[in-house]
């Protein structure tokens, strides 16, 4: 990293120290979830030092192994803190920007040995020596100066340490890392469940160049597998309880605080005829995980590290307590596919949505919950009107990619009878 | 078999008088009329009655205590009762301390003792025994289940004797529900309890129509079980009180007030089976005169203060005219203001903050009292209320001096589970004199699901009242029946070395936010849609091959646009475009390019 990015990163800190002075902003529904809000964290680690199992009640939804070391940070060095989410934030930058570094220059590899397979006058869609800059540095100031992972650090909600987790996973992954990569799934899966899914870019990344991909598979399964299995060992010890698996994994898959957040859970399960839940809160929860997890696999298996982007977005975005923290994580990965923009038709269409309802959304929960004038359709609106812009991303962003990936083999412009023609799905 | 009959009875007839001599019981009825500080008038019910059943088995032939109570006492392994049902708020500054305290709303508590006894069979006997006086009542403590009980570990003492040598496990029970109306469905069945009914006896008074125009009034039942061994040599007391303030001036006539004014008619008489039936009349405030005047004026001196009370023995009343007594206040006396000091400890609870977001609940208890009191804080909150203990706070406000914060010496935390169990906080802290004591914590408005929400949902969700309980050095403005006597009387000239006290706080209501009650469809269907939005995208792209078309022939205008599309499907299956532009594309690419489509795809 040279000093224009060291300084990059510098302000980036003091943007989020500076920040981190209002309040109000971890008290907003849109970044603080019960999942992820200081004041729960704050909670626990009041009750785990006034010797109250913190998992007896539902306030408290963190991993006994972290909420443990947050009461030994909080005990040696209570006043940096909100320091401490900083650091974290800006490491995830940091990772975040060697992950993109090391992605462009396998991909100019890779891309030596297929250039004899591109057409001619695709130099627009191929990855350019100059995106070994470009990329990396789009990638580091998307996370950085994102409105919306400014105001996560700023909440000091957990989402910060889940962001950092997964870009950790992603960087021994692109990295080819096995057992880190696998750790850090495992724990992060432990905490929020839903990342899960990343185990399939995983597989396909480290069984790419295995001769029997079936064994290694399982093998790595396995390896996932007991990893979770440890780490849930390491938590019993700690507390000499099982209750936190309640607490945590049955608190996020069953649903049980009907908050508001920037998801589709919260109004759908309020209004939710009784009899009825248990069948939609698992149809919600699969479309969440698996529903897209074979489909996408298989379509994008030449390319893991789409798939997990596009796997980390619409976790974000059907998760059950989504928060703004999770949205801006996966919108710093869209800069790795500079290549497909070219493509992507809605992307003002999406910007408008995202900038309209964000700042929709106070305005709405003011009148709503202070005033009393408006009620929760209105908020319920802005949240439907926020998910679908990002399923307009996301859907933009994998049609992008399937078109990127013609063109570049069969020319920018084809021609059929000697006239231009267009490209569809059929 | 109608010989059979009578021969048993024959035999009960002959054995009876011999059970007589072992068990015997013994009904007392007494009022107790006092004017308050304020201008109010308090009265007070208690019916007592005592049995000494001695044995377990003697409880299946109940004579005054009503058959319900007793069997009870076979079912389950209660051991003490308190029930109250009570609409209106008790003021403690300006009407003192009454005879028996009870939250706003039904409160039930309840001691379970026996051998063997586990906290699961407690929970079960439990909502077992509210349903029952439920249906005894007609009161909704049905309601009362683990979701809103708490089990108190400082706050309560028991007040039972099980007489037992050996170590019985002792379990205790609260919950609250301060949404319940108190009403006359309520009162009948509680009068139907007392041994005379409500013909005669002080219970006549007890009219609905004016019982349910007081500021204040509250039912209550109390059974205890005293054993001098185990579960032998027993006796049960079992206590109903009726607590009322009148306000003189909604009565009319200038302050003034009557027996009749008060109940709508005179006393007719007594219960035949009580063993004593009295009207204690407070005389302290000496802006009344008393006609008739009380038969005779005891004075009752405890911890400290004097009091002296006018006695109207009923029993001794002849004649069927129905007794009045009328305070009438005096002409003689000037305008006087009475300086009454206020009772040395009472408390009051606010929810604070705006909106329905985040709150804050702070209780101030404040002691007037030239001592330091030792104080046990109790808090039952609701599920529906989520609170966060690492924002609790005591703050101490000396009435001159800077306030200073204070750590709880004891606290009894156990957090609460949505829809399983609620919040119960005990704190165990020392009030210091003349002071304030503030404790506040933080909680958060939360969303409940749209059929959890109570009719008329924006009325509010109730929050039981907090309980504190301490030691008062002094009896001033007390006047509750000491723990080993039953009877109101035997209050007078009960000095002890420290009185325990218990006082509750306002209930709250907490207006919870909603959402709109008639949307489920809508809600259903919108949020359906948009999982659909990422649904048939996402599942094209991982489906669908890529084909291209001719873009000829393209109309430029927007009615063209339109047209094409509409007609496009019909061209498809004539089948003159994509199949033979597939063909073109091979001829076009070659074989690699289609290749690469049906690999892609």
């Amino acid at each position: 990293m040279d000093k224009s990015l060291l300084l990059l990163v510098a302000l980036g800190g003091v943007t989020r120290y500076y920040l981190q002075n209002f309040h109000w902003i971890g008290e907003r529904v849109e970044v603080s979830t019960p999942i992820n809000s200081f004041k729960r964290v704050q909670e626990g680690v009041y009750l785990y030092e006034n010797g109250i199992d913190p998992y007896l009640g539902d306030v408290v939804h963190e991993l006994p192994v972290i909420l443990v070391l947050l009461v030994r940070i909080f005990n040696s060095i209570s006043n940096f803190v909100p320091l401490l989410y900083v650091l974290i934030d800006l490491m995830t930058a940091t990772l975040l920007y060697k992950m993109a570094q090391q992605f462009v220059r396998s991909k100019l590899t890779e891309q030596k040995f297929e250039s004899s397979e591109y057409a001619v006058g695709t130099e627009e869609l191929q990855v350019q020596a100059t995106d070994m800059n470009v990329v990396p540095r789009c990638v580091i100031l998307a996370y950085l100066f994102n409105p919306l992972s400014l105001l996560s650090c700023a909440g000091l909600t957990s989402t910060v340490f889940s962001n950092f987790l997964i870009a950790l996973t992603l960087y021994f992954l692109v990295k080819r890392h096995l057992l880190p990569c696998i750790v850090c799934l495992a724990l992060e899966t432990m905490r929020n469940l839903y990342p899960i899914v990343l185990i399939a870019p995983v597989i396909l990344v480290f069984t790419q160049r295995s001769k029997n991909t079936f064994t290694s598979s399982i093998s790595i399964l396995a390896l996932f597998a007991s990893a979770c299995f440890a780490i849930t060992g390491f938590n019993y010890a700690l507390i000499n309880s099982w209750s936190f698996l309640d607490a945590t994994l049955g608190f996020i898959f069953f649903y049980r605080d009907l908050q508001p957040n920037i998801g589709l859970f919260w109004y759908f399960f309020t209004e939710m005829f009784e009899h009825f839940r248990t069948m939609f809160l698992i149809t919600f929860q699969m479309n969440a995980t698996v529903l897209y997890l074979v489909p996408l696999s298989l379509k994008l298996r030449k390319e893991p590290l789409l798939l997990a982007t596009v796997l980390i977005a619409l976790m974000s975005i059907f998760r059950s307590y989504p928060s703004v923290g999770d949205v801006s994580f996966y919108l710093a990965l869209l800069p790795l596919w500079r290549r497909c923009w070219k493509f992507m038709a809605h992307n003002f269409v999406v910007f408008c949505f995202f900038v309209v309802t964000l700042s929709m959304m106070p305005a709405l929960w003011q009148l709503w919950i202070y005033s009393g004038s408006a009620n929760a359709n209105f908020y319920f609106g802005t949240t439907l009107a926020f998910s679908t812009g990002q399923i307009f991303l996301v859907t933009d962003l994998l049609f992008a990619h399937v078109k990127r990936d013609f063109c570049l083999r069969n020319g920018l412009k084809v021609y059929v009878d000697g006239k231009e023609a267009k490209i569809i799905l059929e | 078999m109608e010989l059979k009959i009578k021969i048993i009875c024959f035999i009960a007839l002959l054995v009876s008088p011999i059970g007589a001599v072992k068990e015997f019981s013994e009904f007392h009825e007494e009022l107790y009329i006092r004017p308050t500080s304020s201008g109010h008038v308090n009265t007070f019910f208690q019916f007592t009655t005592r049995w000494h059943y001695g044995d377990r088995e003697n409880l299946h032939n109940t004579q005054l205590i009503p058959r319900p109570i007793a069997e009870t006492l076979l079912l389950y392994d209660v051991k003490e009762l308190h029930i109250g049902l009570t609409q209106g708020l008790w003021r403690y500054e300006t009407f003192g301390y009454p005879v028996v305290d009870s939250a706003p709303g039904a409160e039930v508590r309840a001691w379970f003792a026996a051998e063997n006894l586990t906290s699961a069979d407690v929970d079960d006997q439990w909502t077992k025994l509210a349903s029952t006086f439920s249906g005894i009542l007609c009161a909704s403590l049905n309601f009362i289940d683990k979701t809103n009980s708490v089990e108190p570990k400082y706050s309560f003492r028991p007040t039972f004797a099980t007489g037992s040598k050996v170590n019985v496990p002792q379990f205790v029970r609260y919950a609250t529900l301060p949404r319940e109306i108190v009403c006359t469905e309520n009162l009948t069945p509680w009068k139907k309890l007392l041994p005379c009914n409500s013909k005669q006896s002080f219970a006549s008074l007890l009219n609905s129509g004016y019982v349910h125009n007081t500021n204040y009034h509250s039912l209550g039942m109390k059974m205890r079980t005293i054993c001098e061994s185990h579960n032998t040599n027993c006796i049960l007391e079992f206590t109903e009180t009726a607590n009322m303030v009148y306000d003189p001036k909604l009565l009319g006539a200038n302050g003034d007030f009557s027996l009749r004014r008060l109940f709508g008619q005179g006393l007719n008489g007594h219960c035949a089976l009580a063993k004593s039936s009295k009207i204690y009349v407070n005389l302290d405030d000496q802006s009344y005169d008393l006609t008739p005047l009380p038969m005779y004026n005891t004075t009752s001196k405890r911890g400290g203060s004097t009091s002296t009370f006018g006695v109207y023995d009923i029993q001794r009343l002849d004649g069927d005219k129905l007794f009045n007594i009328a305070w009438i206040k005096s002409k003689n006396n000037k305008p006087s203001i009475l300086l009454t000091p206020p009772p040395p400890l009472y408390a009051h609870r606010y929810i604070l903050g705006h909106g329905q977001e985040r709150g804050q609940i702070v209780t101030q208890i404040t002691n007037k009292h030239y001592h330091a009191l030792p104080i046990v804080f109790q808090e039952n909150i609701p599920w529906f209320v989520p609170s966060y203990m690492h924002t609790l706070k005591l703050i101490v406000q000396p009435s001159n001096g800077v306030e200073y914060q204070i750590q709880p010496r004891v606290m009894h935390y156990i957090p609460g589970v949505q829809r399983v169990r609620p919040y119960h906080l005990e704190l165990l802290f020392e009030i210091p004199a003349m002071s304030t004591v503030q404790i506040s914590f933080d909680f958060d408005y939360i969303f409940l699901k749209w059929l959890e929400y109570p009719p008329d949902a924006n009325h509010g969700h109730y929050l039981g009242s907090a309980i504190i309980t301490t030691q008062l050095p002094i009896g001033r403005n007390y006047t509750a029946i000491p723990i080993d006597k039953h009877l109101f009387v035997d209050s007078f000239n009960a000095t002890r070395s420290s009185y325990f006290l218990e006082i509750r706080t306002e209930s709250l209501i907490l207006s919870l936010p909603t959402p709109d009650f008639s949307m489920p469809y809508n809600v259903i269907c919108l949020a359906c849609t948009v999982v659909a939005l990422a649904f048939g995208p996402i599942h094209s792209v991982a489906t669908k091959r890529i084909v291209i078309e001719q873009k000829d022939g393209q109309p430029q205008s927007l009615k063209g646009k339109v047209l094409q599309k509409l007609f496009r499907r019909k061209q498809n299956n004539a089948g003159n475009s994509t199949k033979e532009v597939e063909q073109h594309e091979k001829l076009l690419f070659g074989q690699a390019a289609a290749d690469i489509s049906i690999r892609k795809n």
